[in-house]
């Protein structure tokens, strides 16, 4: 069948390839379009296996007003597990997740302490003693609109960054 | 065949790019997207600026669990300005919520504190609504079969047009403000308690049942209902009771759409267990109820010129009689006709009535309203004063006056309020029954009414002439049949068979094999077959009836049947007197015991 196609193309037209042409054009039209789906579809099969959004405590969250932390408190928030620290006019939220073995932290005289395995911090969260590998990170704090403050968990900033208020 | 192939190979390709578009590519990611570059351009400080540059969209959400079941709700991710003052004026879904005193909101040095924050009290307390839906639709419960659209804001495709801008406006919310402020005068609450009001105004409390509030017994428990119904199905059961239930014979009451609205807002906010109340609350509720009894409407007891009469009258005007009952022009086209009453029953029924109407008429539908005894008397006393008989010149007047709303204007027993009495008001176009009964015993029946039933004594209303002309007009007019003469019949005038335990047991053993079929096990009369049958067989446990009738009468339809209806003769399958002696003795002895 081909071969009669062929002699036909070659008497009536000038472009002895054309049944080719198409042939390979089909061809890759037909490969694009269910490779491009094979890859979309594993693409957003691998972006669904990571969770949207988990019924966990927000990472962000509301912690209130800089008034109700007077100056030079620190206030552990239990299920939040985060310290709000106020000094003078400025704010500072620290974790209070071990960084050893993930026990709640407690405010101690000398900064943190650790009630599992005796890990020490000092104020700003550098480890002083016990099996804790790495200093306590800091969060985000900013000023909503509304007057209150947030933490935001997600974004980690630098020891001894504070929101001055 | 290559074409096909490619055609179809890019088609998939679209459908898997459209699916994909639809998957990761969100309404609310551009509504988050668009408050920060706003809030960015509000931004007055540059960490305030640092901060929103940092922020992406994703799904904001506060986890709820103080309310009842754990509630996660996502409003906030659409709704992100929700607690942002300075997006008070924006488009939805861009706005702050609003503040407002009402809400319990503080203004503190020229800026709003709220009273309830969305991180302890979520959104979809105050709102309903689908709190983990991402898209509007279901988010705002619009989907058919979410349970709780979004209240007085989302009206899910109702079946009746008509009611939609209705159900619409803030007043809703105060059903939901009721799960927490449950005292009863809140201030934030006024639909709520109007709607309290009315439910004992209108007398629904007589039927219905709320656990705390009402203890009727005759209509559905409305306890839960706030929580099994959405707004629609409430407003439409109230101003049309059987746009759902066919059967039903609850009575349309003329309510204002403001007083509807009201109730349904009330019934609403009816969800069983309250999130404010503890065990030992609900415990006293319930004890409470026992003695329950909606007050004296000050305005009467306060006017010193009240007599009883005008008392009664204001009491049966206000407590919604005529809901059901006919007073005068005032119809509820369900029970019977009040506006000659003071004619037919005496104080003592009256009063035996109001305090127990199944006591009197043992399948009545009137429930017992929980009025004090001052009030029944009042109100026994107004009815014993209607005491102006209806035109009654002619017989057929008489008939459209007196007999009619029951038996129907076709004489046939269906009348409009026919539906509601049992024992069925009796046909009159069945002319076997008609032919079957001594002329003496239907002028019996209308002069002296019949116990037990609605059928009240005409006595007082008619003289014999009177009730004898009815009696030939319902014949000319119904029976349409000449009076045939009786078949003589050999029935004894007392029961010849004494009353001992030994003759009851004999007679339930005969009843249990012959009678149950249709007058049921309990001799109720509402055996299985009594399904089928019209008229449907005589509840044989109406005490009221039963101890009125002579033996010779209960032999008599026992042996020779009951013609027109489905009580077949037994003498033609053999009973004897004893037999039948043995049954009136059990029949009278359940009877007795009942008593």
């Amino acid at each position: 069948m081909s071969t009669g196609k062929k002699t036909i193309a070659s008497q009536t037209s000038d472009l002895p390839e054309e049944g080719q042409n198409r042939r390979q054009l089909l061809l890759w039209l037909s490969s694009m379009g269910l490779f491009g789906s094979a890859f979309v579809s594993i693409f957003s099969n691998l972006v669904f296996i990571k969770p949207r959004a988990t019924y966990g405590q927000p990472n962000r969250f509301a912690v209130g007003k800089p008034d109700d932390y007077p100056p030079g408190t620190r206030i552990a928030l239990g299920p939040q597990r985060v310290c709000i620290v106020r000094e003078e006019n400025r704010v500072a939220a620290i974790s209070t997740t071990c960084t050893h073995l993930g026990c709640i932290i407690g405010t101690s005289d000398t900064g943190f302490a650790c009630p599992c395995h005796g890990s020490r911090f000092d104020f700003d969260g550098v480890v002083t003693g016990g099996p804790a590998p790495k200093p306590l990170p800091w969060y985000q704090v900013t000023l909503a609109p509304n007057g209150e403050m947030e933490v935001d968990k997600d974004a980690e900033v630098p020891m001894g960054t504070y929101l001055k208020l | 065949m290559r074409l096909a192939l490619a055609l179809a190979s890019l088609l998939i390709l679209v459908i898997h790019l459209a699916v994909f578009y639809d998957q990761f590519f969100h309404p609310w990611e551009k509504h988050q997207t668009a408050y920060f570059d706003q809030a960015l351009n509000m931004a007055k400080t540059d960490g305030e600026r640092a901060a929103l540059k940092d922020r992406k969209p994703r799904i904001e959400q506060t986890i709820v669990t103080q309310f009842g079941e754990t509630r996660v709700d996502r409003c906030q991710t659409c709704h992100i300005a929700a607690d942002d003052p300075r997006f008070k004026d924006h488009a939805q879904p861009i706005k702050a919520h609003p503040y407002a005193e009402a809400l319990g909101d503080k203004l503190v040095n020229g800026k709003w504190e709220r009273r309830h924050k969305f991180s302890d009290f979520g959104c979809t307390v105050c709102h309903d609504g689908q709190g983990r839906g991402l898209q509007a639709e279901y988010g705002h419960g619009k989907d058919h079969y979410w349970p709780d659209p979004l209240l007085g804001y989302a009206t899910q495709e109702p079946w009746r047009n008509e009611f939609k801008p209705k159900l619409l406006g803030k007043d809703y919310l105060q059903a939901n403000c009721a799960q927490c402020h449950t005292e009863e005068k809140f201030a934030g609450t006024p639909k709520v308690a109007q709607g309290r009001k009315l439910f004992f105004e209108k007398n629904c409390y007589g039927c219905h049942r709320i656990e705390g509030i009402a203890n009727g017994t005759l209509a559905p428990d409305l306890s839960e209902v706030g929580k099994k119904f959405k707004l629609d199905y409430l407003w439409e059961s109230l101003v049309d009771p059987r746009a759902n239930i066919a059967t039903s014979f609850m009575p349309k009451f003329n309510l204002t759409d403001e007083e509807t609205q009201a109730l349904v807002i009330f019934l609403k906010s009816r969800k069983g267990v309250n999130f404010a109340e503890t065990s030992l609350d609900r415990y006293r509720a319930q004890l409470a109820t026992k003695t329950l009894h909606p007050e004296v409407s000050p305005t009467l007891t306060a006017d010193a010129t009240a007599t009883p009469v005008s008392i009664g009258e204001t009491l049966v005007k206000e407590k919604s009689c005529a809901a059901c009952h006919k007073i005068g022009v005032l119809d509820g086209g369900i029970a019977p006709d009040l506006s000659f009453e003071g004619l037919l029953k005496d104080e003592t029924w009256m009063m035996g009535h109001f305090r127990n109407p199944r006591a009197l008429v043992p399948d009545s539908i009137m429930p017992t309203f929980s009025f004090s005894e001052a009030e029944y008397k009042d109100m026994t006393e107004y009815l014993k004063s209607l005491r102006t008989p209806p035109p009654i010149a002619t017989s057929e007047e008489a008939f459209k006056n007196l007999c009619q709303r029951c038996h129907g204007e076709k004489g046939d027993g269906n009348g409009i309020t026919a539906l509601y009495l049992d024992p069925s008001p009796r046909d009159f176009t069945k002319s076997g029954f008609m032919n079957s009964k001594t002329e003496e015993r239907l002028l019996k029946s209308i002069k002296e009414g019949v116990p037990g039933t609605s059928m009240p004594a005409w006595g007082q209303v008619l003289n014999d002439d009177q009730s004898r002309s009815l009696l030939e007009y319902l014949w000319k007019t119904y029976v349409r049949e000449p009076r045939k003469p009786l078949k003589p019949r050999n029935v004894p005038e007392t029961n010849p068979v004494a009353m001992n335990p030994d003759s009851v047991r004999r007679g339930e053993q005969i009843f249990a094999m012959r009678c149950t079929g249709c007058h049921g096990k309990k001799a109720d009369g509402k055996g299985p077959n009594s399904l089928d049958i019209l008229p449907r067989p005589r509840n044989l446990r109406n005490s009221e009836f039963v101890n009125a009738m002579n033996d010779r009468r209960l032999f008599e339809s026992i042996l020779y049947g009951v013609q027109g209806t489905a009580m077949p003769p037994w003498v033609d399958y053999g009973m004897t007197n004893n037999e039948v002696g043995d049954l009136v003795n059990f029949i009278r002895s359940v009877n007795q015991k009942q008593k």
